[in-house]
Order: C-alpha cells, then structure tokens, then sequence
C-alpha cells in the first residue's frame, strides 16, 4: 500500500508539473495559440477587429481598394490582387491553383480574402500572422507579382494620385511598404459577410433554411463530423490539419505547416478554411483537387484521399448516406452562400480609374 | 390495465416522435455545439471520433491541450435517466411494472492543457424489481446502489498520442466493449460478470488504479494498467493488478464505426481466500490474507461494413484452486463471451437495431451457471440538429440460466432513455 501511496504521490506531483512546464516554454513566432478558448458553437459573425495601429477610416478602405484592384504593384504590370482574389470568384480563383506574372503556376490554391479578416494567421500555412504581413507576400512572391518591395513603392511613388492619397491618409508622402499593406488589409477587413440564409437561421428565423438545409447543418454538426474543424461563427477553427488530400503535384510533395514550423507533426498539414460563401470558388483544398462540394464530402465520407502517416486522427470514415451528403452539401451550397451587396456588388475597378 | 398502460407509453412516445426541438443536450454537446451523432454511432455506443475524443481526455482529438478548460464553460454536468415499462416472465412467475432503470449523474471535462477529469454518481434507488437476474433475488432489493462509479484524472498526451495516463476510479481499458455504453439496458455483457464461487472479482467492475493506453499511427494500440481489482468500495486489496490489452486495427477507423479491429487481453489478479471478521457484502473484498491468483484472457473483434458493426469477445477464465469451494483442489475454469450484431440507419444515424447472443461455459460440476441468452433492441433517436439525446427504446431478451433444472426468462421493455 505503501508502494502505491508513494507512486500515486509521484504522478500527482510529477505529471501536473510537465503539463505546466509545457505552457511556460518559450515558443517560437509562428507557433501561434489561435482561438485560445477552443471550438466554439456555429453563429453570426461579430464585429471585425482592427488591431491598434491599423484603425479603419474611409480614404484607407477606399485607397487599399484601388491596390487591390492595380496590377502596377506587379513586376510586369499584369497581376493584381484581385487577380487571384476575385470578387467574382468568392474571392479566389479559377484555380486549380493560382497562376502569376508570366504564366507561372503557383502550388497552393488562392485563399479566399472575404471573411479573412477573421483567420488568426493568413495563408493556407499560417506564416502571416496578420493581414498586413500577408498583403505584403505575394508582392515580391517570384511566381505570383514577381517584384521587389523597393521597386513596388517606387512605382506607387510616380503614381501622383497615390502619393496624394495617402498623403491625406498619413500625412506624409513618402509612402512605405508598410502603408501600402494597412491599406489593402484595411479594405479586406470590409469584406465580411453577414447574410447567409445559415446568418439569419441563426438570428432567430427559423425559415431561413429548408428542409433539406436543416438536415444538412444536423450533419454538419453531428455524424458528417464537420465542426470539429469548422466550428465558431467564422467556420474554421484557424488550425491546421492533415487531411490525406490529393496532392497539386504528386512529384513535389507540398509540406504545409511544417515548412514554417518545421514540426514533423505538421507535415502536410493545412489551415482549415472557412465554409462561408464556399460554393463560390470551387475547386477545392489546398490543392484544388477536389472539384466539386460532393466530391469534398466524398473525400471526407471516404476518410481522406491519400493515407498519409501524418492522417489527423479527426479524419474518419463517416458512412453517410446518398441523402446525407446531398443534404450536406446543400446547406454548404445554399445555406452558406451570402447576399451582402456591399461585398457581393464589389466590381474591379477599372484602370481608367485608378489614380494617376 | 397492461393495455392501457401500454397503450399510454404507445400515444407518449408518438408525441415525443412529433416533437421537432431538442428537450436537452450533454454537456459535451453544449460546450462544443456539436450534436450526439459526433462522438456516438447511437448514443450510448462512441464511435471512432468519440473513443479519439475518450482516449484523449475529452479533448478533440489531435488537438493537443487547446480545449477550453471547465473554468470557461458552462457547469459540465449531464444526466442520464432510462425508465420505461417491463414485461418480465419465467417459468417461476411475472413481475411487469414501471421502472426507473437508473440514474447516472456525469461531470466530466478539462481542467487544464491536457489534464481532465470523469466522474460519475449513481444515486441509490430502491425501486424494486427493476434490476432482473435470475434466481439471484437479493439483487432485485434495489435497481441501483449509491456509488461513485467514477472519479478519474487523465493526464493526456505525456507523450503524444502514444502515452495517456487515468487515475482514480474509472472503467479499466482491458475490454474494448464497454457494458456501460452499451445499448442494451436488460441484458449486460454476461461474462463479464462471471466469477468462481469464491472470487470476489468483477470483470465489469470500475477499478481504482492507474492506467496508461496509446495508440500508434499504423492502428496500433495498447492499454496497460495496475488495478485494485476489489471494485467498489473499500480500496484494501493488499495485491494488485495488472492487465493488458493489445489490439490493432485495419483500415481507416479505430475499429469502433469504421475499419476492422482485433485485440488480445489479459488480467492478472490476486485476491485474499481468508477474510477477517467483518466483510463488506456487495462492497468490495475486504483485506484478508493468502491471496490467490486468478486470470481473465481472451480476444476481441470488431468488424465493420458501412452501418453494420459485429463486434464478439471471448475469454477464458481461470481462478486458483483455492476459490473452487464446489470441487475443492481443482482450479475453477469457465469460457464464455458474446456477439452481437448493430445496425444504424435512417438520417444521422436516428435507427439502432441490434441482436446480441451471450454464452457462459462454466466447469460441469457448476452447470447452473450456464447461461444463454438472445437479445434483440431498436432504438430511435429524437431531437433536431441541437442534440440526439432521448431515445425510445425496445428491448426483448430470452435468457436461458442453469442446466439440470433450467430457469427461462423472457424480458421486453418499452423505455425511454434520457441524457441531458
């Protein structure tokens, strides 16, 4: 008995002080605890944040719109934003993945910009912390704008129009890498959606959804496993996972998370996107391997594509039935698609009207 | 008066059935929003995310520690309550009435990164009648005792996913079926129950100890623990236990909802043949002395096609020579175990159809142990996408008992089977 008294004392004092330990242990940047509190129940989407030093005001929406919509910030004057982030396109692209200056393809499909104002880490591998340091990638990215940040802002200078906007926007006008970049996430973070029939379910009018949508969200929610990624109002749980899918380019295997953290455990692994609006911009995954929202479900139903050694253990076959994953999927095609003008009515702006 | 009451729980379950909103849900439920069909195949059986979700401490699984903690969500208490009506009949006389079955009052969640905590209280209830077994009438005196079933840390994630640690009282891994979470209210999972006249151990007992389990990505997994092995109360079993329990599963899944899994197990025990003055009836073994050995080993599967799921279990049993009082000097072996067959279907699983056969081979000097029994359920599950939490339940039981002067028993049941 003694034995035992003394064996349980150790795991008693031991085994809380290696779980606390592991919290004090200094980590690196990019490993980021996101959504601290955990999955969180299926809702309307709160108001965006705007980190401190980045308020909103209207001249910077309005001049990080006319980035986003200017190919100039590209090295041969071809790519803009817009160009992989579409309105039209739910804010990505044709895909499967996305192309750049000179026709160069990319390896990962385009991220939607609507709603991810509210993705604690941008990319699909999380090594942006925040919009700004993602506004700022893509530009001297060699296979999608091709440029350099110097000779972005150059050109951003000998653009008359900006240098007076922003000097009216900062007060000086020498403008910045920096400046350019709160600007365009500035813009971004109006591009919310808040009306989806799934919105308005969920604010109290119980015949926003149809039948068939309701059985849907019921397997969204329960035996199609579905919020176990993609939970809260934002529907992701911004982590990433491993979900034995198809890859872009078999011979090049893409490494995900783990080419920032460079965790074997991260090792293939993605960011879960958000499920809003996501009729609009198939195909689908990182990969853009998936074309179609069934052939999604498929891909789940099935417990993955691929058998990877680094399978997230979320990822189960799910036996769902012919009517369940039509009713699945029209809730994701019907009940998630939103009818917000200010963000559905958003048109590129045409080079004619962007400053001079 | 049967017709009608009959008739009654008839009209009271097709109400329910029309019933769209959900009465109520777990606290597991609310606190991630998810419905019951996430972690059960039918409530009570988990599936393979809900024995992820088990085995690592009652956080989503490959979610290392990022859960909110009980100090962030709401109260984390749930119940569950099946009552309904009983049709008992045998050879030696009838008994039908109303009863509740049993009550569970659950608390369990995170209390910090990878440290949570299960426990659950069975209040005593003396309703009389509700607990059938057999000629062993001095069990019917109450449905249920006054126990704490449960009280149990898991520190999850040591090393992750390969070693988890559950302390205190809990339900011991070295049986992949678990009688608690099984669908069946009347008809337990008999073997687990068997016992040489002399031993007071309990294959199906809760044990207090200490476990670790892990699994491996290639389907792999163990559990190995060091027990009590006295069950309920008092924890003075001088000797303790160990048990192990290796399986491996084939294909995607765990073997629970999807993938095709077989195990080997063992137990290893000890208890005492002589007993000081006061001994603790239906208590526990107290602490006496020349303890003897006994051992429990056997296999386990579970087989899965889409929604059909066959799962069996044998073992073999043997206590030292010393607990045999009917044929003294010879070591008391017995085998025995179960198939049973379930079936889900209809949307989000809302159809449970199971039939379930267990068999006890016991020494043929103590044939009155046989046993036999076939069992038949259907479940349907109500509530809308919120939670799948109450269920109707039908069950029919045909128990065989004993050979040279047979006992048959025939039980069906229409209940209802709460959790909220």
């Amino acid at each position: 008995m003694r034995r035992l008294i003394v064996f349980s004392s150790i795991v008693f004092l031991i085994l809380p002080l290696k779980v606390l330990g592991q919290e004090t242990q200094g980590k690196p940047i990019t490993m980021v605890d996101v959504h601290s509190l955990g999955p969180q129940k299926l809702g309307n989407l709160p108001a965006v944040m705007t980190p401190p030093n980045n308020p909103q005001s209207s001249l910077k929406i309005l001049i990080g719109k006319q980035l986003y919509f200017d190919t100039r910030l590209s090295k041969d004057n071809t790519i803009s934003c817009a160009t992989c982030h579409n309105p039209a396109m739910g804010w990505s692209d044709a895909g499967p993945t996305s192309s750049g200056i000179n026709g160069q393809k990319g390896g990962r499909r385009a991220p939607p910009v609507s709603n991810a104002a509210y993705s604690p880490l941008q990319f699909w591998d999380g090594r942006a912390p925040s919009l700004e340091e993602q506004a700022k990638g893509p530009i001297q990215n060699p296979i999608e704008m091709g440029n350099t940040h110097e000779v972005m802002i150059r050109s951003v200078q000998n653009i008359k129009g900006y240098v007076e906007e922003f000097k009216q926007a900062y007060g000086t006008d020498d403008v910045s890498i920096d400046m350019v970049a709160d600007a365009i996430a500035a813009f971004e973070r109006t591009v919310v959606t808040t009306d989806s029939p799934f919105d308005r379910y969920a604010r109290g009018e119980k015949n926003a959804l149809s039948k068939i949508e309701k059985d849907g969200l019921e397997i969204f929610t329960g035996k199609g496993h579905c919020t176990s990624c993609h939970w809260g109002p934002y529907f992701s749980d911004g982590r990433f996972h491993n979900l034995g899918v198809l890859e872009f380019d078999p011979a090049k295997p893409d490494m995900g998370r783990f080419d920032v953290t460079k965790n074997p455990a991260d090792k293939g692994a993605f960011k879960t996107p958000t499920v809003r609006d996501v009729a609009l911009r198939a195909p689908y995954m990182h990969s853009g391997t998936e074309k179609t929202l069934e052939d999604v479900v498929d891909l789940y139903d099935k417990g993955g594509r691929v058998r990877s050694a680094n399978l997230d253990p979320l990822i189960v076959p799910l036996g769902l039935s012919a009517y369940e994953k039509k009713a699945l999927v029209a809730f994701m095609r019907i009940s998630m698609t939103s009818t917000n003008p200010e963000v559905a009515n958003v048109k590129p702006i045409p080079a004619s009207e962007l400053p001079k | 008066m049967k017709k009608y009451l009959l008739c009654l729980i008839t009209l009271l379950l097709c109400e329910l059935i029309s019933t769209t909103d959900s009465l109520s849900i777990p606290s597991f439920a609310r606190k991630y929003g998810f419905n019951c069909s996430m972690c059960h195949s039918g409530f009570t059986k988990l599936n393979d995310f809900g024995q992820r979700f088990r085995d690592n401490g009652y956080q989503i699984p490959g979610q290392a520690g990022k859960e909110p903690s009980v100090f962030e969500t709401a109260p984390p208490i749930s119940m569950r309550i099946p009552l309904g009506y009983t049709i008992y009949n045998s050879n030696e006389g009838t008994a039908n009435s109303f009863n509740l079955y049993g009550m569970d009052i659950l608390a369990a969640g995170v209390l910090h990164k990878n440290v949570s905590f299960l426990m659950i209280y069975t209040p005593r209830i003396d309703e009389p009648s509700a607990y059938f077994s057999g000629r062993d009438s001095s069990n019917n005196s109450a449905s249920q005792y006054g126990a704490l079933e449960s009280a149990s840390l898991v520190f999850s994630n040591i090393i992750p996913n390969v070693l988890n640690l559950r302390v205190g009282r809990f339900e011991p891994g070295y049986h992949m079926f678990s009688s608690k979470r099984s669908y069946y209210l009347f008809q337990p999972y008999e073997i687990y129950n068997m016992s040489s006249p002399n031993n007071s151990y309990v294959f199906d007992d809760n044990q207090i100890g200490i476990e670790a389990s892990g699994h491996f990505q290639k389907g792999f997994k163990y559990t190995a623990g060091i027990v009590n092995g006295s069950g309920s109360n008092p924890d003075n079993n001088n000797k303790k236990d160990v048990y192990l329990n290796l399986s491996q599963t084939f294909g995607k899944g765990d073997g629970q909802s999807a993938g095709q899994r077989i195990g080997i197990f063992g137990y290893f025990g000890k208890q005492p043949i002589t007993l000081p003055g006061t001994v603790i009836g239906n208590m526990g073994q107290t602490n006496g002395s020349n303890s003897r050995s006994f051992t429990r080993l056997g296999f386990d599967g579970s087989l899965n096609y889409k929604g059909l799921n066959v799962q069996m279990l044998y073992f073999i049993g043997s206590d030292d020579s010393a607990f045999n009082t009917i044929n003294p000097g010879e070591k008391y072996k017995y085998n025995g175990g179960f198939v049973e067959l379930d079936y889900v279907g209809l949307f989000n699983n809302k159809l449970v159809a199971s039939v379930m056969y267990n068999w006890i081979k016991p020494p043929d000097y103590d044939s009155d142990l046989e046993f036999k029994s076939y069992s038949a359920l259907c479940r349907y599950y109500l509530g809308d996408w919120a939670a799948v939490n109450v269920s109707m339940h039908a069950e029919y039981t045909h128990r065989i008992s004993g050979s040279t002067s047979k006992l048959e028993e025939d039980i069906f049941a229409l209940a209802l089977d709460f959790a909220f």
